[in-house]
């Protein structure tokens, strides 16, 4: 009987202390999973007709992911794409391009700080850092105030992401200094500026300003703003960008909305995406100095309309139709094409607790 | 004779008593072990409903920020998971807790 009770005991302690063990476990869990070296990919092919000029681009784009240890990431992203057009004579020729995306080293100092140095996207608006991927852009057509800012810089950066005092509000910001590279391949302005944004994750709201003061040539700035919503009762986004320079570059905006078909039964892989924009020209530009500035020495409104098409959870169709206005230089462009998207671990994913390089 | 009838009443006593103590100590330790079991699964449910609250709110921040830019990926293995978040930190400034929920979300 005794034998019995001590034994009914030790069974409860051990219970006891296994669950006790598993809670601590379970809390503790999200710390030990050791990441591991990933590459991910994006390989897409787009065949795009701009004002009756037919060009076919297959790209392809990795996005190496090196975590070392519990604080440090090293992320590495190249581009690589074959145009193929045809040249005055009416031959069909491919022209090679490639280039580095970025190529930074993260450390994740705490919870409001993270310092990244190396070749980075400027953080000014969100469509460099966060919608620029062929596979996640709703409209593979870029808007048009992409070119007002620096899209690259070389230096150094202080970024990260906290709540601002209330869980209501999530303040995330992104400051940075570079300097200048003149590397056909890799070129970069000396210059300075940052994000700021404040996103409610209740009404999914985030609205914020960049700024970018050029620090070479013209020594001019750059002023944006951005705002991205989410209904919650609606599988819908609302986005917008705005970006003014103080020199040469213009200003504009672009608006862009995409709905997924999720309430329709055969629909639901379907999303559909529209974008309107406007560009201004700077004033009293010269015509020798807008003909060297391209897009950006002109007026233009564009309209955009794409359906994107999840054929699985990482192949997607796209198609989109767009209307430029500019002065002289109306024209349709037809875009259709799809991107794959793989991630491929680099080690072994088996078992938690395996080390990180 | 009557000593022998005292004594063996005096047994008996003593074994009722012991009996009645043996009864009231076995009771009290089923009450013991019943508050262990009550414990025990007190512990239990405070963990499950302490991992249904970080799943639902790790699921919470994933479509809240996650869903902002991009369509909802699967789910990977753990390992490939920790290198994502991580990575969707610094790109897209996830707060160290939303990190930590959606990894949490996204590994169960």
């Amino acid at each position: 009987m005794r034998t019995l009770v001590w034994a009914k005991r030790v069974a409860h302690a051990c219970l006891l202390l296994f669950l006790g063990l598993s809670s601590i476990g379970a809390h503790g869990q999200d710390e030990e999973i050791k990441p591991v070296p990933i590459l991910v990919g994006y390989p897409a092919y787009f065949t795009r007709v701009t004002g009756g000029q037919v060009q076919d681009a297959p790209s392809f784009s990795p996005l190496l992911l090196v975590p070392l240890g519990d604080k440090w990431l090293i992320e590495a992203k190249g581009n690589l794409s074959d145009t193929y057009a045809k040249n005055a004579k009416g031959d069909y020729i491919g022209t090679v391009s490639y280039g580095l995306g970025y190529a930074q080293i993260d450390y994740i100092a705490n919870r409001f700080v993270t310092v990244a140095a190396g070749r980075f996207i400027t953080p000014f608006g969100i469509y460099g850092e966060r919608l620029a991927p062929n596979w996640v852009r709703a409209l593979q057509v870029s808007p048009l105030t992409g070119p007002i800012t620096s899209g690259s810089s070389l230096g150094g950066m202080l970024r990260g992401g906290f709540p601002a005092g209330t869980d209501k509000i999530n303040l995330n910001y992104a400051f940075y200094f570079s300097t200048v590279n003149t590397n056909h391949l890799l070129a970069t302005d000396r210059s300075t500026g940052g994000r700021i944004g404040f996103f409610m994750p209740g009404p999914r709201l985030e609205i914020g300003a960049s700024f970018q003061q050029l620090l070479q040539l013209d020594r001019s700035h750059a002023v944006g703003l951005h705002a991205e919503w989410q209904p919650n009762a609606l599988p819908l986004t609302l986005r917008s960008e705005y970006a003014r320079s103080s020199g040469i570059k213009g200003s504009g905006y672009w608006i862009e909305s995409v709905y997924r078909l999720n309430q329709l039964p055969y629909l639901r892989r379907l999303e559909v995406a529209g974008r309107a924009q406007q560009f201004f020209a700077a004033p009293k530009l010269t015509k020798a100095v807008a003909a060297k500035l391209g897009a950006l020495g002109r007026d233009t409104n564009q309209a955009d309309f794409g359906l994107n098409y999840y054929l699985r959870s990482d192949v997607r169709a796209s198609a989109s139709y767009g209307r430029q206005f500019a002065l002289g230089k109306n024209a349709n462009i037809w875009v259709i094409g799809m991107t794959y998207r793989f991630i491929m671990p680099l080690a072994p994913t088996s078992g938690a607790k395996g080390g990180a390089l | 004779m009557k000593m022998k009838f005292s004594i063996n009443g005096l047994s008996l006593l003593v074994a009722l008593f012991l009996c009645l103590a043996l009864a009231a100590a076995a009771k009290t330790g089923n009450g013991k072990e019943k508050g262990k079991d009550t414990s025990a699964a007190a512990v239990t449910v405070n963990h499950n409903a302490q991992d249904d609250t970080m799943r639902l709110e790790g699921e919470k921040r994933f479509h809240s920020n996650c869903g902002r830019c991009h369509a909802a990926p699967p789910k990977f293995p753990p390992r490939t998971m920790a290198t994502i978040v991580r990575h969707m930190r610094v790109r897209a400034t996830l707060t160290d807790e939303e990190m930590h929920l959606i990894l949490h979300y996204m590994t169960q």
